[in-house]
């Protein structure tokens, strides 16, 4: 117990653990075991080398939270505000984690497992992959997570299956009072199988605020593709803690993209993605927008076990009035990872005043024969090309909406889905617009 | 119930216990560390009070701190109590001939292409009538006299410009700094103090092997710079000869102060005993080195080539506070065997228009881990401040480890920053087109390196560059193949 904060927090959890743990007795020790690290290590600090720019117990200790773990229902008009225009997808709408079935719209077919995690404990998958990634462990939000979330969404693909459209996943967090909700999904893509999913946050303008402190593990397996896609639209009354760990099979490919966008005071994303096996590509995308006095925290991790493998990094920030921006990017490339091809690029722009960036990209490297790098820059709009613009009867505002999109081009250029890249791009203008 | 005259008499005795007539015959404090032994190397050294109260402020927080744990190696155990924190200057034995003089030794001069004279002084041997280091030195001090500047050992300052050394010492690298400066600020022996008075551009380099007295300055160094408004002066430290010291744990500490308009440039050569294949009985270079450009459009430059010591630990750094100030890091360090390197720079930007350089180039080759570690910030004031960073890291063998650990902080939106490392072998074509060229693999390696830190060797005086080019192909001899 390392804060004072702690305590009635720890006296909560146990209760609600053992509330919990009775329906689901297959993962009682496993939540149990995941109290206790929490417990011992505590809540992250200022002093805790992740979260040195992100102070966690200040954005805990701003409302009374309680821990809620009651299913909630939402209607179709709610869900319908992270519509994408002229995305045809399979949608899944999951309420603080779980899932509403009379708005979702499951993808069926053979080999296809996809349902709550509340009800899929017994799927072949599950007792394999759940909780298997070692540093999951060591993460205290994610401990927490382990013995406390309720439920959420458990996707299993078979050998080749590919699913035919993107599947939509909405979250919707909703709740009357301060709310501290744990949602956990479990994707499993199997040998050869392919899937795009695409995730949106929506939490209706009410006077609760919810706390979310999700945990996805993705596994993609021999050959398969998973591109995964986690659009932030804010909300003023969010805050978000997001991890993600990933792992990859050989010759898997995994593209995951995150775009930050304005409103939610706190942004948290873990991001993890350990490399099983060689010859595997991995793309790491993110765009954040930040507006206000936003925080946006990126914290990355690429490990690299195999040989013959292909890494790509790219985050691109644009901070405006007093928003505050953390990236982290760690590659690890063991010895035995000969041959790696690892690449990292923090490229960020400080519009407002009192707007600022902590960058941390890191190489640990203990293989010879590799290709890595890393980049950083900061800076503003390019006076020239600004001049350009304006020479030419582009108003200020315009100019710079227009310069933003090309900034953000190296992120929005990847985006696979029309649709999406529409959306995406539409947002940026409207922001910088206002 | 103790009353004030039991403590009187209690301090009173203890000055008896460790009474200054008696003691000061002696030649080395015992072992420990305790305030007693602080009084007595200041009373050794014949110091003024106020700079007694400065070292034991440096002990008090020494107390105090811990030793660090975030660092990219296993911190060996130090037993700071088995030191023993005072010895008397040493004369070395004078040998007769180079011939009595290690063999291994004599092989490594002839790489580096030290003169004959030269390799005698540095080994021991009586210098001959031809070559007087004493007579060279004296040239030159009369010279610098002529001109004003300052140039002694730190304990000579002490006593001669007690109000020069009072003003600026701590004001870089304060006595709470961090465990090592605290234990320095505590003990230290001896060191260089030297002062540049205004408008005066320092003739020659200055340079610790021109300097009588500078041997044997001990494990806990001191060396202060100031230099005055509108002056210039370059300083070099050490040799690229090797370095043999019984003492395993080094921790100096290096405080630059430059005032307006003024240029200060520190270049380094480490060549200190790296220690046996399993790094075993190598130096531990713990060094805190910092430089503050106070005045406007000052300049602090440290250039640095590490090859030596089990362990360098270090991050030579520049606090540019003078409005348009500029401040520059280049390095080059090599590790192999067992060696550790965790070095960068820290570069504070505070002042408008501030500039900063950074070119960190490293070599990992055995089993050696090399680790850039820096941090770069701007402060909300430091309006259109520019830094430019670039750390190359190069791999020989796959038994040895490379990283790169920047802290990049920004507070002003009008400040430019860049950043880019990569990490590569060398490459198999490049050996290639040199093999058939006639050029054999090692020196293929050496040359290949050469070309890769020239532009941190660039930096260095001319001598000392040659010198550090054959240093790093000795270096890096039989790490390839």
């Amino acid at each position: 117990m390392t804060s004072d904060i702690m305590i009635p927090f720890y006296q909560a959890l146990t209760e609600d653990v053992t509330a919990l743990s009775a329906p689901q007795d297959s993962l009682q020790d496993t939540r149990r075991e995941a109290l206790e690290r929490f417990a011992a290590a505590g809540l992250p600090t200022l002093k805790t080398e992740a979260w040195r720019f992100t102070n966690i117990q200040r954005f805990l200790k701003e409302y009374p939270y309680e821990f809620s773990n009651t299913p909630a229902t939402t209607t179709a008009n709610v869900a319908d505000e992270a519509a994408i225009a002229g995305l045809d997808s399979y949608r899944i709408v999951l309420v603080n984690g779980h899932l509403q079935a009379s708005l979702s719209n499951l993808p069926e077919g053979k080999g296809i497992h996809i349902g709550a995690m509340s009800a899929s404990t017994d799927a072949p998958g599950f007792s394999k992959w759940f909780n298997q990634q070692k540093h999951l462990s060591t993460e205290s939000l994610a401990n927490l997570n382990t013995a406390l979330f309720a439920d959420g969404l458990f996707i299993e693909l078979q050998a080749n299956v590919v699913i035919d459209k993107p599947i939509h996943l909405v979250h919707v967090y909703t709740s009357d009072r301060h709310a501290f909700v744990q949602p956990r999904h479990l994707w499993i893509l199997h040998k050869n199988a392919a899937a795009t999913i695409i995730e949106s946050t929506v939490h209706p303008k009410q006077e609760a605020v919810a706390f979310a402190n999700s945990v996805t593990e993705v596994v993609v397996l021999e050959n398969a593709e998973l591109w995964h896609y986690n659009v932030q639209q804010g909300a003023e009354n969010f805050r978000n803690v997001n991890t993600t760990a990933a792992q990859q099979g050989a010759d898997s490919r995994y593209h995951h993209f995150s775009f930050t966008l304005p409103n939610t005071p706190l942004t948290r994303n873990n991001l993890s993605v350990i490399l099983k096996g060689s010859n595997t590509e991995t793309n790491l995308k993110g765009l954040y927008l930040a507006t206000g006095s936003q925080h946006v925290d990126n914290h990355t991790f690429m490990d690299h076990l195999q040989p013959n493998c292909n890494s790509n990094e790219h985050y691109k920030g644009v901070l405006l009035d007093t928003a505050n921006a953390v990236f982290t990017g760690r590659i690890h490339v063991h010895q035995d990872a000969q041959k790696t091809n690892a690449f990292q690029q923090n490229n960020n722009m400080l519009l407002g005043d009192k707007a600022n960036i902590n960058s941390q990209p890191q190489l640990e490297i203990y293989a010879d024969d590799v290709k890595c790098s890393h980049g950083f820059t900061a800076g503003q709009f390019d006076e020239e090309a600004m001049f350009y613009l304006r020479a030419r009867g582009i108003g200020e505002e315009s100019a710079k909406a227009l310069l933003v999109n090309a900034f953000s081009h190296d992120v929005t250029d990847e985006i696979a889905v029309p649709a999406l890249q529409d959306y995406i791009q539409g947002q940026i203008e409207a922001i910088m617009n206002n | 119930m103790i009353n004030s005259n039991e403590i009187i008499d209690d301090i009173a005795n203890k000055e008896y216990e460790f009474g200054f007539t008696t003691d000061i015959e002696m030649d080395i404090a015992p072992p420990g560390l305790n305030e007693d032994i602080i009084r007595f190397i200041s009373a050794k050294k014949n110091e003024p009070e106020w700079l007694l109260e400065w070292r034991l402020k440096g002990f008090q927080a020494f107390k105090k701190l811990k030793f660090p744990n975030w660092q990219h190696f296993e911190l060996p155990e130090l037993d700071l109590q088995s030191l023993s924190y005072y010895a008397a200057p040493k004369k070395k034995k004078q040998l007769n001939s180079l011939d009595e003089v290690d063999p291994e030794l004599l092989a490594t001069f002839e790489k580096l292409g030290i003169p004959l004279n030269e390799q005698k002084a540095l080994t021991g041997v009586a210098v001959d009538a031809v070559f007087d280091s004493v007579s060279v030195a004296t040239t030159f001090k009369g010279k610098l006299k002529e001109m004003g500047v300052i140039f002694c050992s730190f304990g000579e300052a002490v006593q001669e410009y007690p109000d020069l050394v009072k003003k600026y010492l701590g004001t870089v690298v304060p006595h709470s700094d961090n465990v090592f400066a605290a234990l320095n600020s505590a003990v230290f022996s001896d060191g260089s103090f030297v002062y540049i008075p205004k408008g005066v551009r320092c003739p020659m380099e200055l340079s610790t092997y021109f300097r009588i007295n500078a041997q044997n300055t001990g494990q806990f160094e001191r060396t202060l710079i100031v230099a005055d408004d509108n002056s210039y002066v370059s300083y070099l430290e050490g040799c690229t000869a090797p370095m043999r010291d019984e003492n395993q744990l080094h921790a100096a500490v290096v405080e630059i102060v430059a005032l307006d308009h003024a240029e200060v440039k520190y270049s380094t050569v480490q060549n200190w005993y790296p220690g046996d294949k399993d790094g075993k009985g190598g130096i531990y270079n713990f060094v805190t080195k910092r430089g503050i450009c106070k005045g406007e459009r000052s300049k602090i430059s440290w250039t640095q080539v590490e090859t030596g010591s089990a362990i360098t630990w270090k991050y030579p750094s520049v606090i540019l506070q003078g409005d348009h100030s500029e401040g520059e890091f280049y390095s080059v360090a090599v590790v192999r065997n067992k060696q550790i390197a965790d070095t960068g720079t820290k570069i504070h930007h505070i002042g408008k228009g501030t500039r900063s350089r950074i070119i960190s180039k490293g070599i990992s080759a055995g089993h050696g881990d090399n680790s850039y570690r820096g941090l770069v910030s701007v402060g909300p004031r430091a309006e259109n401040a520019r830094n430019f960073t670039q750390c190359d890291s190069l791999l020989i063998g796959n038994q040895c480890g490379s990283h790169t650990f920047p802290y990049i902080e920004s507070r002003n939106k009008t400040a430019m920053i860049e950043h880019e490392a990569t990490t590569s072998k060398i490459g198999e074509d490049q050996i290639f087109y040199l093999n058939a060229r006639g050029i054999d693999t090692e020196k293929a390696v050496a040359l290949i390196v050469n070309g890769y830190v020239k532009e941190v060797l660039n930096q260095l005086p001319m001598e000392f560059a040659v010198e550090a080019q054959k240093l790093l192909s000795i270096t890096l001899e039989g790490s390839v193949g």
